[in-house]
């Protein structure tokens, strides 16, 4: 979001607080898309992540006397939605699901790279169009990590998150989430690796 | 100096420039001379990128209609 649409976002959100209803109508708008994808990756359920959105931007609106404006709105209904999302999966009891067989890099004895990377494939990252069959490798590699370390991947890696955020929504150490993250990006770039061998 | 073990465990500091001196001067030797290192490097750091654009989601515009149509409904009766 640009400096600008922050600044028009802060001129909707006062209208919004004097009880203009079209400038909500037009913070949702502006918004509802990340939200929804936020919600939707988290939750991977088109169902949840269509009630989040409407749960978010119905506890905003509930709240906005409360908004002072410190940070955008867009960050602020960000991390209800994070919370919103977070909050359904532990309901659904599938967050503490922690397993130590993660895919990563191997190494000798003497602490070298078992194997070298199937090439430097990096730079691919900056095509514009991504490769149909890599999204789906990179969907599934996402799919199949263990809850705890998906969950902290997205909201930092995709959502932007801070790690203080994370750690306070997550409720592990900040340490922990770090460790978590770097567990699972060596994870996906594994699986990335592994795409790019087989073609 | 690291070798490639500790190299790749210490990538998260080192990419957001959170390693104390020392161990950058380490980590640094260790790629200076070890070219697989520099293209795992190379490609964590892609990762996330790659993972970003596979995981791209829009809103369908039903359920964004919806949206509109639950919130006047819940925002109208207060």
């Amino acid at each position: 979001m640009t400096q600008t649409s922050v600044e028009d976002d802060r001129e909707l959100l006062a209208r919004a607080q004097a009880g203009d209803m079209s400038a909500f109508e037009a913070l949702v708008d502006r918004h509802e898309e990340k939200v929804y994808g936020l919600a939707l990756r988290m939750t991977r359920s088109e169902a949840d992540a269509a009630e989040i959105a409407q749960d978010t931007f119905l506890s905003a609106y509930q709240h906005l006397s409360e908004f002072r404006g410190e940070a955008a709105f867009g960050s602020w209904v960000h991390r209800i939605a994070a919370n919103n999302a977070l909050m359904r999966l532990r309901r659904q009891k599938v967050l503490d699901i922690v397993s130590d067989d993660l895919a990563g890099p191997e190494f000798t004895d003497r602490g070298s790279l078992a194997e070298v990377p199937e090439s430097d494939w990096s730079k691919r990252a900056d095509d514009k169009i991504l490769d149909e069959e890599l999204g789906r490798a990179i969907r599934e590699a996402t799919d199949a990590l263990p809850e705890g370390y998906r969950e902290v991947f997205l909201l930092k890696d995709l959502e932007g998150l801070s790690y203080e955020e994370i750690s306070e929504m997550v409720g592990i150490s900040i340490p922990a989430v770090k460790s978590r993250l770097h567990r699972a990006r060596l994870a996906l770039r594994e699986a990335i690796d592994a795409f790019y061998k087989e073609v | 100096m690291f070798n490639c073990k500790e190299s790749i465990d210490s990538l998260l500091p080192f990419l957001e420039g959170e390693m104390s001196p020392e161990d950058e001067e380490h980590l640094r030797q260790h790629l200076n001379g070890c070219p697989p290192c520099v293209e795992f490097v190379n490609t964590y750091r892609a990762t996330s990128g790659l993972c970003r654009k596979a995981l791209v989601k829009s809103m369908p515009p039903e359920v964004a209609g919806r949206l509109r149509a639950y919130l006047r409904s819940k925002l109208e009766t207060k």
